[in-house]
């Protein structure tokens, strides 16, 4: 099984409005440090032509704790000449220690977005 | 005297309240259990365009058909960009469950402050999604 596969954090940005992923859309994963309060960026990346991204996270399973994925979504409807009601989206989320494999999606258009816990 | 408030003290945040309709509304259903999310705790909160920092602008709480009335007024509802912030996972605690989202967070942008902005969210333990409404 390919490593990407067996990463803990996957995600898939789909174009819902136009019925295409969304490719080269910058993508970073952060994580709360709960006793300072402030949030550390674990890594960045960038949306493949399949809208997927590997490799957020390297190293095993993320510990448990509140974690946040930001989607330069703004940035990518300009790159295609449009504008978004929204300059981007982030998700918050929390891992507890139970869990090991989180699959996190992202459904949008220039005017919605939605977003679940997969498989 | 509420707006008298706000231009003396700019950015003294108000607690939602009923009066003219706000330009900005919101409602919360829990698609779920095919109710309104009644009960949560939600904050509005407006960046400056010039320092990039927020500042909270009103708080709130949502009725029991899921909406939170008198979000802004029409005088203070500047172009610029905003953020709604649902206490979600406060919500599905005090019905005993846990939920995969803390909070939820929906930055959006004013271009137009003439215009009514209806931002929506549908919410369950594991999912969501909002859109621009009317």
């Amino acid at each position: 099984m390919a490593a990407a596969e067996s990463s803990p954090l996957t995600t898939h940005v789909l174009n819902t409005g136009d019925g295409v992923p969304a490719a080269r859309m910058a993508l970073s994963l952060h994580r709360l440090d709960s006793q300072l309060m402030i949030w550390n960026m674990l890594s960045v990346g960038t949306t493949n032509k399949d809208g997927r991204c590997a490799g957020l996270v390297s190293g095993g399973a993320l510990s448990p704790g509140m974690y946040k994925l930001r989607f330069e979504t703004g940035s990518y409807w300009e790159s295609l000449g449009q504008t978004s009601f929204y300059p981007y989206v982030e998700v918050v989320f929390t891992i507890s220690a139970q869990e090991q494999s989180f699959h996190l999606p992202l459904l949008m258009t220039r005017f919605s977005y939605s977003t679940y816990r997969g498989s | 005297m509420q707006q008298l408030k706000a231009h003396i003290l700019p950015g003294n945040k108000t607690t939602a309240m009923a009066g003219p309709a706000s330009p900005l509304t919101t409602h919360v259903l829990n698609i779920a259990m095919g109710v309104p999310g009644s009960n949560m705790a939600i904050n509005l909160y407006r960046q400056d365009p010039s320092t990039n920092t927020w500042s909270l602008i009103t708080t709130g709480t949502t009725n029991a058909d899921g909406r939170c009335p008198g979000l802004i007024t029409k005088e203070t509802f500047t172009s610029g960009v905003y953020r709604l912030r649902f206490e979600t996972a406060q919500y599905w605690e005090s019905m005993g469950e846990t939920c995969f989202y803390p909070y939820v967070e929906i930055a959006f942008t004013i271009n137009d402050p003439g215009q009514k902005y209806h931002v929506p969210l549908l919410l369950s333990r594991f999912s969501y999604s909002t859109y621009r409404g009317s």
